[in-house]
């Protein structure tokens, strides 16, 4: 795992320090190094990656140096609402890209090809945390009609579970919406001209079956590629829309440790997402060789 | 001396630090309580606050949404009252210094039991101080003096100390950094997560959204009439007022300053400010001409409008000072030898023989918005008498370091929650202090603080401390700049609430419309 | 930070790809060619004229902006849109129209250089990887890959603690985070060129490195090069608003358009001119840009061009 030098690397090159920081401004030397010697921190940098590295291996991430809890645990109370709003987003990304992209690439140049180019674009060039700011004065303000933000268990109550997650996945699912449209579009476009379709409609097959079969088979590749890399990002923290709507994710999570300097937690934290980057990578070389045979990798 | 923790006072921006504390999993006490909203009967009263606790051991943590919790859940030997901030019983109901002062005996209450039933004695109170002593946690230096905490029986404390200390008192009770928790504790129960105090309400669970507090039905003042409190974490402050104006919520602190004023009209909200004890100010490096220049950070001083200042970071609710401590407290100095005069800042500036522009950096951190935009104020002030402002705003971990090896020409920050006026001026002041980070020393300040730290006459002390801070605030050691208030809101109709210019927040009393 | 870093790595590179390999592509300047057909597409025309206004917004800032951009007046502050402050004033009483004309200066120079730094270190790498393969392509990849693998808002965040907040850091955190991006379009793109008959025919008479480098490959190579500069500028200038929203980027009093949103974002049920237009100044300059991007595809990119043609029938 050479991220893993660089994940240890990165963090310890941040200036600041955890101690004075956990400590407020009045300063005590004694606390200090009371606080430095348990922290672990006095120690050579070499003997902390190895120590770090070492337990890392075996599941275990090390203590936060702020809240005094393990950093499996905090990530641990952070994955659900990470996991629910990163595929909640993706949801409403492939319901707005996958009709909207498939139509506009079976009538290219029309009126809704034409607005679904102009609505992408949008979406693509809109500000997030604008966007969410703005729905929260509508919604949240305004109509009144929506909690301006925090999250519950799906568990403990899920109609307020439904109510906190739907802007916020809106506003990232749009985003990634635009993109993906993009992509549908353009891969539709592009297995409609390819030669076996051309052969099949040739061959005198029906519109349907020859659009379902073939085309859709076709256009799936690239958007499974497109559609892990959103997931890929969506899992490592929509750090902004997290914070503009009290969602206590991943992403807060590791900006809170980038600033408190908790590295413990930061280097657990980024550890995770890019192993959750390489597993997305996986599945998606997997579900290529899936959906089509031709690919061997 | 609350200022440990140096705090959000408004914790408004995105990126105020909360950490990232919690514990996942549900934290059982034992006794009492269960289940949501369980304990004493009667519905959970939900609290927005700013941001979530980092940890809950109260002898290590530092920050403010911590001890917004653990002010409910654990208790000190005196505690101060609501309203002058004077110390008053607790967990102890008497107390007596000795003659030379050295050896104060304090009686304990009876009856007070722990959340996991256990029985309240001497031996836990010497366990606390002990663990905090010993271990150098983060308020040892409050027992700087204290030589030997003893227990002669189980309803009786001393406190041994080194020197006459008037204000042990406040020390010891300023805050619930000095919390007392069961014998063992920290072997029994695992202190950054858990809690089991003397408190009226117990720590059921904490997550990454909310912290749940249970009644504690025998608590030994009575049971709260509220069967638990919700601690829910919005950060926005205007979606926290949008929470409690759709009674989402029933309490807030989360308030933003520019909506005071609407918000005293608006019948929905029950909105009430005061004071609070907490200072803002601006502090030059010694170490850096020309401000070692006394002619130059006084030139700084006048320039200065406070008044606008204060507005603009508070909209009016703010209070200008020209020293640190409110005028709320008896230890008060009503001293404001500065008013803004662009004229004499230039002469100032002239005779200190300072080449105009003159560049000023001024160090600020966004985990404080207020530094932000008191600092453009003060810039666009500066500016015609010929100073040209640089304004920095660092991550407060950046700052820190920089304040710490002295790396700035002139920083803007706060402290919060002081009381006693030792805890104003001493370690800010006292030539080599712990938090004189500007290099300030006058050897007569010096002596003030010394003889203002041993005095036990309340009036002389005063007389004092008075006199330091004079040759501190002309010296312009700091240049204070306004005492913020405390801004809280609430559901109309919710009584046996009061707000506290030392923002310690205690549901104990309240009770739900 | 938005959909930024990563949507847009999917976006062109992928498309690129498929853009470039099977068009031989004659070795000349085509810039008036381009211009042309780009004159012919009128989305793409009007972007390109938007976002000539607002870098000559940007140039000239302090002269247009109708009064001081820093200018405090307490007295003044929270001004509905008038006459004297058409876009009204914010919580300090300054001319919010006359910060959204600075902020200009401040984004797009962020913007640029960022860019413009991606683009030299990306596309020197990508240009090695491309075209010397094997192990050098290998080593230099994966580095891109483990880049990549970080999160691209946790790297630009981590960059500017490293280096502390500020425009040109700003800049240069973004530019790091599009490095990966930039090399692997021009190392597709150069692959696609390697191999092309004029390459090998002048190798093959001897051409040193440099010179086919500099005379055949990067010429060839550039038009996915300068699709994705037009689209990654886009997405500069909405990291560097996400950024100093989070108070990370330009630093006050300057105003950037996300650090005003920011600021504003406090003031949004009392003010909301404070938030909105700085709001609409980000999103058109970003849809300028990607409109751009996207006519620069159509016109530089024959095969995609094709294709648009080919399923209009």
């Amino acid at each position: 795992m050479g991220v893993s030098v660089i994940v240890f690397g990165l963090v310890q090159l941040v200036p600041g320090d955890p101690i004075r920081l956990a400590l407020g401004t009045r300063f005590d030397q004694e606390t200090y190094d009371a606080l430095l010697a348990r922290s672990g921190l006095d120690q050579p940098l070499v003997t902390q990656y190895f120590s770090w590295a070492g337990r890392a291996l075996t599941g275990d991430l090390g203590v936060s140096f702020r809240s005094g809890e393990t950093v499996t645990s905090l990530i641990a109370e952070r994955l659900p609402a990470t996991l629910t709003l990163a595929f909640a987003s993706i949801l409403v990304a492939l319901l707005i890209a996958v009709p909207l992209g498939t139509l506009s690439a079976l009538r290219p140049r029309s009126v809704v090809d034409r607005v679904a180019t102009v609505l992408s674009q949008i979406g693509i060039s809109v500000p997030e945390f604008w966007m969410a700011i703005v729905l929260i004065l509508v919604f949240a303000g305004t109509l009144g009609w929506l909690p301006s933000g925090g999250y519950v268990p799906l568990t403990e109550d899920p109609a307020g579970w439904a109510q906190r997650l739907l802007m916020p996945a809106v506003v990232t699912g749009v985003v990634s919406g635009s993109v993906i449209t993009r992509f549908v579009r353009s891969s539709v476009l592009e297995a409609l001209g390819a030669d076996h379709v051309r052969t099949a409609q040739a061959k005198g097959l029906p519109g349907r079956q020859v659009f379902t079969w073939h085309v859709l088979r076709n256009a799936l590749l690239p958007l499974v590629t497109v559609t892990g890399v959103q997931l890929a990002y969506l899992l490592s923290g929509v750090v902004v829309v997290e914070i503009v709507f009290a969602w206590p994710g991943l992403g807060q999570l590791a900006l809170q440790a980038v600033q408190s300097r908790d590295y413990p937690v930061l280097q657990g934290a980024i550890l995770l997402f890019a192993v959750v980057f390489l597993l997305i990578n996986l599945v998606v070389d997997l579900l290529y060789t899936a959906i089509d045979p031709r690919i061997r990798r | 001396m609350r200022s440990n923790r140096l705090l959000p006072v408004l914790a408004a921006g995105a990126l105020v630090l909360s950490a990232c504390g919690g514990g996942g999993e549900s934290v059982d006490t034992g006794a009492g309580g269960g289940g949501d909203g369980g304990g004493g009967g009667g519905d959970t009263l939900v609290a927005a606050v700013a941001a979530q606790p980092d940890q809950f051991d109260p002898h290590v943590t530092t920050a403010y949404p911590s001890f917004q919790v653990l002010e409910n859940v654990y208790d000190t030997l005196v505690v101060p009252n609501a309203e002058d901030l004077t110390m008053e019983p607790s967990l102890a109901e008497s107390w007596e210094p000795s003659e030379d002062q050295l050896t104060w005996t304090f009686t304990l209450r009876e009856g007070v039991t722990f959340h996991d039933g256990s029985e309240f004695d001497s031996a836990d109170v010497v366990y606390s101080y002990n663990r905090i002593i010993d271990e150098d946690l983060t308020n040892a230096d409050r027992f700087a003096n204290v030589a030997a905490v003893e227990a002669p029986d189980p309803q009786t404390v001393v406190i041994r100390l080194s020197q006459p200390t008037p204000n042990l008192l406040e020390r010891i009770g300023a805050f619930k950094g000095m919390a007392i928790l069961p014998e063992n504790a920290a072997e029994d129960i695992d202190l950054t997560t858990e809690a089991n105090g003397t408190g009226p309400f117990q720590l059921e669970s904490s997550d990454a959204s909310s912290t749940v507090l249970t009644a504690y039905a025998d608590h030994w003042g009575g049971a709260p009439s509220v069967g638990g409190v919700e601690f829910r974490y919005i950060t926005e402050p205007a979606a926290a007022l949008t929470a409690l104006q759709n009674g989402e919520v029933q309490w807030t602190d989360n308030v933003p300053p520019q909506q005071i004023e609407s918000l005293g009209g608006d019948d929905t909200v029950e909105l009430q400010t005061t004071p609070s004890v907490d200072y803002w100010y601006l502090s030059m490096n010694y170490g850096r001409p020309p401000f070692d220049n006394r002619d130059v950070r006084r030139a700084i001083s006048f320039a200065i409008d406070r008044e606008a200042v204060a507005e603009a970071a508070w909209f009016g609710a703010a209070q200008p000072n020209q020293t640190a401590i409110p005028e709320a407290s008896s230890f008060y100095l009503d001293y404001a030898p500065f008013q803004p005069d662009p004229d004499q800042a230039r002469q100032l500036l002239e005779q200190a023989g300072v080449q105009t522009p003159l560049t000023m950096g001024l160090m600020v951190t966004d985990q404080f918005p207020e530094t932000v935009t008191a600092a453009q104020v003060i810039a666009s002030q500066l500016e015609p008498v010929g100073i040209d402002v640089q304004i920095e705003t660092l991550d407060f971990a950046t700052w820190l370091d920089r304040q710490g090896a002295g790396d700035y020409d002139a920083f803007y920050l706060g402290w919060l929650g002081n009381l006693d006026p030792a805890a104003f001026y001493q370690d800010q002041h006292v030539t080599d202090g712990t938090n004189n980070y500007q290099g300030y020393s006058n050897p007569q300040v010096d002596q003030l603080l010394q003889a203002g730290a041993v005095e036990p006459d309340e009036a002389a002390r005063k007389q004092l401390y008075d006199q330091a801070a004079q040759l501190i605030v002309d010296d312009v050691s700091y240049l204070y700049l306004y005492n913020p208030p405390v801004v809280q809101a609430w559901v109309p109709g919710l009584s046996g609430y009061q707000i506290r210019a030392d923002k310690a927040v205690n549901f104990e009393a309240v009770e739900l419309p | 930070m938005t959909g930024a870093p990563l949507p847009e790595p999917a976006a062109s590179p992928t498309a690129t790809e498929d853009g470039v390999p099977s068009t031989a592509r004659p070795p000349q300047p085509r810039w008036r060619q381009t211009l042309g057909l780009l004159a012919r597409n009128p989305t793409a025309a009007v972007a390109a004229t938007v976002l000539l206004l607002i870098v000559l917004m940007a140039v000239f800032d302090e002269s247009l902006a109708p009064s001081g951009p820093n200018e405090i007046a307490v007295e003044d502050r929270l001004q509905p849109p008038s006459l004297a402050h058409p876009f009204g004033t914010d919580d300090l009483g300054r001319d919010i129209l006359s910060r959204v004309v600075l902020g200009a200066g401040v984004s797009l120079r962020v913007g640029f250089l960022a860019v413009a730094f991606a683009l030299v270190v990306g596309g020197l790498i990508g240009l090695l990887a491309g075209f010397y393969g094997r192990w050098v392509d290998d080593v230099l990849m994966r580095f891109m890959d483990v880049l990549f693998a970080f999160p691209a808002v946790l790297l630009a965040i981590a960059v500017l603690a490293v280096r502390g907040p500020g425009a040109g850091n700003t800049a240069l955190a973004i530019g790091i985070v599009y490095i990966p991006v930039f090399a692997r379009v021009t190392r597709a793109s150069v692959l696609g060129v390697r191999e092309e008959v004029y390459v090998r025919a002048s190798r093959s008479v001897g051409a040193s490195d440099l010179r086919l480098l500099s005379r055949h490959v990067l010429p060839n190579a550039a038009p996915p090069i300068i699709v994705q500069t037009s689209i990654s500028l886009a997405f500069a200038v909405l990291a560097e608003a996400a950024l100093s929203f989070l108070g990370l980027g330009t630093q006050p009093p300057n105003p950037s358009w996300g650090l005003m949103l920011a600021e504003g974002r406090g003031f949004i049920d009392l003010a909301w001119w404070l938030a909105f237009f700085p709001g609409m100044a980000i999103f058109l300059t970003v849809l300028c840009f990607n409109l751009l991007g996207d006519g620069l595809r159509d016109v530089l990119d024959p095969r995609q061009r094709t294709l648009m043609a080919g399923s209009g029938r």
